[in-house]
């Protein structure tokens, strides 16, 4: 369904000298430099499938996806998207893809929502039993209703939302790109909108590309990711694989009851431990262990915990995903 | 081919309709500042009539001046185009990608949208100002001016200069964004087109030469050639040439708009995100 190749973006970035003596040369010479924020990208995605695309901030996520929708020209390397090139045929293209960008609106910001959708009914020629269908289903996942005649410019940012991914899915898209699509979102409506990308993902066989930095997305809703960092793949395969690669990772956290206790504690010489077995972080009060289970059993870790210092509260806690993109993202895979 | 046209960009003419009745307070105090100006303008000529000798000034009766104010007013309003000017905003801000994920022409989103808004504008002045001048000549010459093939024309010439306008404006909007520093403000722009356009003084009153220089201009296609054929001062084949030049505006500034808008997509680098 998307196949990318070797995809690359390099920005050129004016750079200012400062005063107006820089302004003047910069009117004249201007002096550039080149960032590469997606550099050679490879990856393929099958249809049905929601793959969840992940990095850090500045990593490339939302290039990648402006280049998938057409919006910005690679550099070099291709993208292939059902048979279809982006940027070369944009109109026929976005016929068939839906797009949601969490920080801007596609809406139309002085009509009323309801407007809106009529508007872009006509523009993807959707016909009018399947616009009622899609529209009622919308309304039903996404809780519509309460706001459909409001002013797009009166809605709360969470409304917003979910009205611009209800616009997203209206046609019926074939590939659905979503970036960031649950920033700022309260509990309810970050359930809401993961259940609708769900429904259309099974109901529908949408192919999903999904960015966001938060994980529990990623857990609920994808099989398999995609990260990327500075521009450069890292990681792509079942999150399993991920859990399974790193899932040795433990975590200790306890309360000190004498903040200069920490330093009496000697985890790395004790267990003789690598650089990447182990973290330690502590504000004074309370620390966080990180280990590998594999070198130091939670068992030993905790006896050895327990007898060289005075704890008031201590738990253990399984490495979940987040833990594990955490290490990843600070170390690298 | 065609209806699928339509059906694609006329919910966007109904999106520009409903968008102008949001604003329609800003709407109206808008129309009463430009009337009251053309008001200004009026008594303006009539001082400068009452205190000539001769019963015409530079070949136009005061009678003609008055009809010139107020058709070229409505001309004005009618053609001017703004909707387009925000794209190079856009471009900047990175909002157009939410423009280039849609299945439509850039050109033809804002030129429905601006449409939808002249329903409105045309409703208001259009009915009012014609009748308006044609019972003022009716009443001062004793019998009815009103000529329907000049009239014809006029109305396709108002829609040609509608459309020069609105490629202009888009090419315009380009400029500003690219000569932010060197270009100055629209208000700047719309005297000097203004001006040129014969909106401000009819051309009738430049030096000959500059007047032959600035018929050829895209500029004169705006205001004045629908004016004169209102008023009936252009024969038939001055008319047809006068239109055909129009039209040529038209194809030239839509090229231009075209490549323009071609080689920035490519070349733009969409920030935010
Ligand atoms: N228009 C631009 N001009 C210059 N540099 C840019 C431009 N757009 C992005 N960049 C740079 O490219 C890199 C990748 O940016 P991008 O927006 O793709 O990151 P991201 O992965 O989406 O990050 P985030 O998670 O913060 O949204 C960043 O270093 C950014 O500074
Ligand atoms: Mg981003």
């Amino acid at each position: 369904m998307i196949q990318v190749e070797n995809l690359r973006k390099e920005f050129k970035k004016a750079i200012k000298e400062p005063g107006i003596k820089g302004s003047v040369k910069s009117l004249f010479k201007p002096k550039t430099e080149i960032v590469t924020a997606v550099d050679d990208i490879s990856f393929n995605v099958s249809k049905g499938e929601i793959l969840g695309f992940i990095g850090p901030n500045g990593a490339g996520k939302s290039t990648v996806i402006k280049m998938l929708t057409g919006i910005l020209t690679p550099t070099s390397g291709k993208c292939c998207i059902n048979g279809k090139i982006p940027y070369e045929n944009r109109k026929k293209y976005v016929k068939e893809i839906g797009v949601v960008f969490g920080q801007r609106t596609q809406l139309w910001w002085d009509l009323a929502l309801r407007e809106t959708y009529a508007v872009l009914k006509e523009i993807y020629e959707v016909p009018d039993k399947q616009y009622r269908e899609r529209m009622e289903f919308l309304n039903e996942v996404l809780d519509l209703q309460s706001f459909i005649t409001s002013p797009v410019r009166t809605l709360s940012l969470g409304q917003r939302m979910r009205a611009d991914i209800a616009a997203s899915m209206l046609h019926n898209p074939k590939v659905l790109f979503l970036d960031e699509p649950t920033i700022g979102l309260d509990v309810v409506v970050k359930d809401n909108i993961r259940k609708a990308i769900q429904k259309i993902n099974a109901e529908e066989g949408t192919t999903v590309i999904l960015t966001t930095h938060d994980l529990s997305d990623i857990e609920l809703l994808c099989d398999r990711i995609v990260m990327i960092d500075k521009g450069n793949l890292v990681y792509d395969g079942q999150i399993n694989n991920l859990k399974h690669k790193y899932g040795q990772m433990r975590e200790l956290c306890f309360e000190m009851k004498n903040s200069d206790d920490l330093l009496s504690l000697d985890y790395k010489g004790h267990f003789t431990l690598d650089e990447d077995d182990l973290s330690i972080e502590s504000d004074g009060v309370s620390a966080t262990i990180r280990f590998n289970s594999d070198r130091a059993s939670v068992q030993e870790v905790l006896k050895y915990t327990l007898a060289k210092i005075d704890v008031r509260d201590i738990n253990v806690k399984d490495a979940d995903i987040e833990e594990i993109i955490r290490r990843i993202y600070k170390e690298g895979v | 081919m065609m209806k699928s046209f339509f059906r694609t960009y006329m919910p966007f003419a109904k999106a520009g309709t409903q968008q102008m009745m949001a604003y329609k307070v800003n709407f109206i105090f808008h129309l009463i500042g430009e009337i009251m100006s053309c008001f200004i303008m009026f008594f303006i000529w009539k001082a400068v009539f009452t205190s000539t000798d001769g019963k015409t000034f530079m070949g136009f009766t005061m009678n003609d001046m008055i009809v010139y104010i107020f058709i070229s007013f409505m001309t004005g309003y009618l053609s001017y185009s703004d909707g387009a000017f925000v794209l190079g905003e856009e471009i900047r801000d990175g909002s157009v990608s939410m423009r280039l994920i849609k299945p439509c022409s850039f050109d033809m989103c804002f030129l429905f949208q601006e449409i939808g808004n002249r329903v409105i504008s045309y409703g208001i002045i259009f009915v009012p100002i014609v009748a308006g001048v044609e019972i003022y000549r009716y009443f001062l010459m004793g019998s009815v001016q009103f000529n329907v093939g000049n009239f014809i024309m006029f109305f396709i010439s108002l829609q040609f200069a509608y459309l020069i306008n609105f490629y202009f404006n888009i090419i315009y909007g380009f400029l500003a964004f690219y000569l932010k520093n060197l270009w100055g403000t629209t208000l700047i722009k719309d005297v000097i087109v203004n001006f040129l356009s014969g909106a401000t003084i009819p051309l009738a009153f430049m030096p000959f030469a500059l007047q032959t220089f600035l018929t050829y201009l895209p500029f004169s296609s705006l205001s004045y050639t629908p004016v004169m054929i209102y008023m009936g001062m252009y024969t038939w084949d001055k008319i047809l040439f006068s239109m055909a030049l129009q039209i040529f505006w038209i194809f030239a500034f839509w090229g231009i708009s075209k490549l323009i808008w071609r080689s920035a997509i490519r070349r733009i680098c969409v920030q935010g995100g």
